[in-house]
């Protein structure tokens, strides 16, 4: 399978998440998953005002284009958009969006879930949240090798 | 040997260095630039246990030995999504 007219993108622009979701579907689907992740009012009860997130972008396009390849060797599946979001974003706006699109509704969900799990692990961005007495960086998951593997070894 | 070096998140607050470029000399590893930067900004040494390195680009180990014009960037936990 061809994965050229995947779509994998870190921008600072408004994620438009339906325009990009028309946009992924094709007569030859019978399914997309989308997953949405949008930027939240609080944080352990403080009100966010606003979120800012930065990347080690020539490293994390490696990792999301990684993602999306091991996404069709390992689900049947036939587009895949990952799109991050950097810089300032407000309350409410999508901070990364996920599509999926596959005959079949099952390997869509599954990949999805692959997808936003494995970008949380390995995908070199950071996000730090702003609060009216200051900000913080999000306290996020240890990178790389270790992460990936993490779930297969968590029995033995 | 000439090595860039890259700071991203609380790291880069910490040091206030974004990337710049550092002299080592011949077989050091990540964890030698490592301790150079840990003598001038000795808060680093506090985030050690949490900190993920690459070298161009790809998740690498501690005792990576680099070679003259390697990126190598130090990686607090990731936080996308």
């Amino acid at each position: 399978m061809a994965h050229s007219s995947d779509l994998i993108l870190l921008v600072r622009e408004k994620i438009d998440s339906q325009a990009l979701v028309a946009k992924l579907k094709a007569p030859e689907d019978g399914a997309v998953v989308v997953f949405d992740g949008f930027v939240r009012n609080n944080f352990k009860g403080q009100r966010t005002q606003y979120l800012e997130y930065e990347s080690y972008e020539v490293m994390a396009y490696a990792k999301m284009r990684k993602i999306g390849a091991e996404i069709h060797a390992k689900f049947p599946v036939h587009r895949v958009a990952i799109v991050h979001r950097l810089g300032r974003l407000e309350i409410g706006e999508t901070s990364v969006l996920i599509a999926v699109t596959s005959a079949h509704r099952a390997a869509a969900f599954d990949a999805c879930r692959y997808a936003i799990d494995t970008l949380k692990r390995v995908v070199p961005i950071w996000k730090k949240e702003f609060f009216a007495g200051g900000a913080i960086w999000a306290e996020g998951e240890k990178a790389g090798q270790e992460a990936i593997s993490r779930g297969n070894e968590s029995t033995s | 040997m000439q090595i860039r070096v890259l700071f991203f998140g609380q790291l880069k607050e910490i040091t206030g260095v974004a990337q710049e470029d550092a002299e080592l000399s011949e077989g050091a590893r990540v964890d030698d630039l490592f301790e150079r930067y840990g003598r001038r900004f000795p808060k680093l040494e506090e985030f050690r246990g949490s900190i993920a390195t690459s070298v161009n680009q790809e998740y690498a180990d501690w005792r990576t030995k680099l070679a003259s014009g390697d990126e190598v960037a130090f990686l607090p936990p990731v936080s996308g999504g």
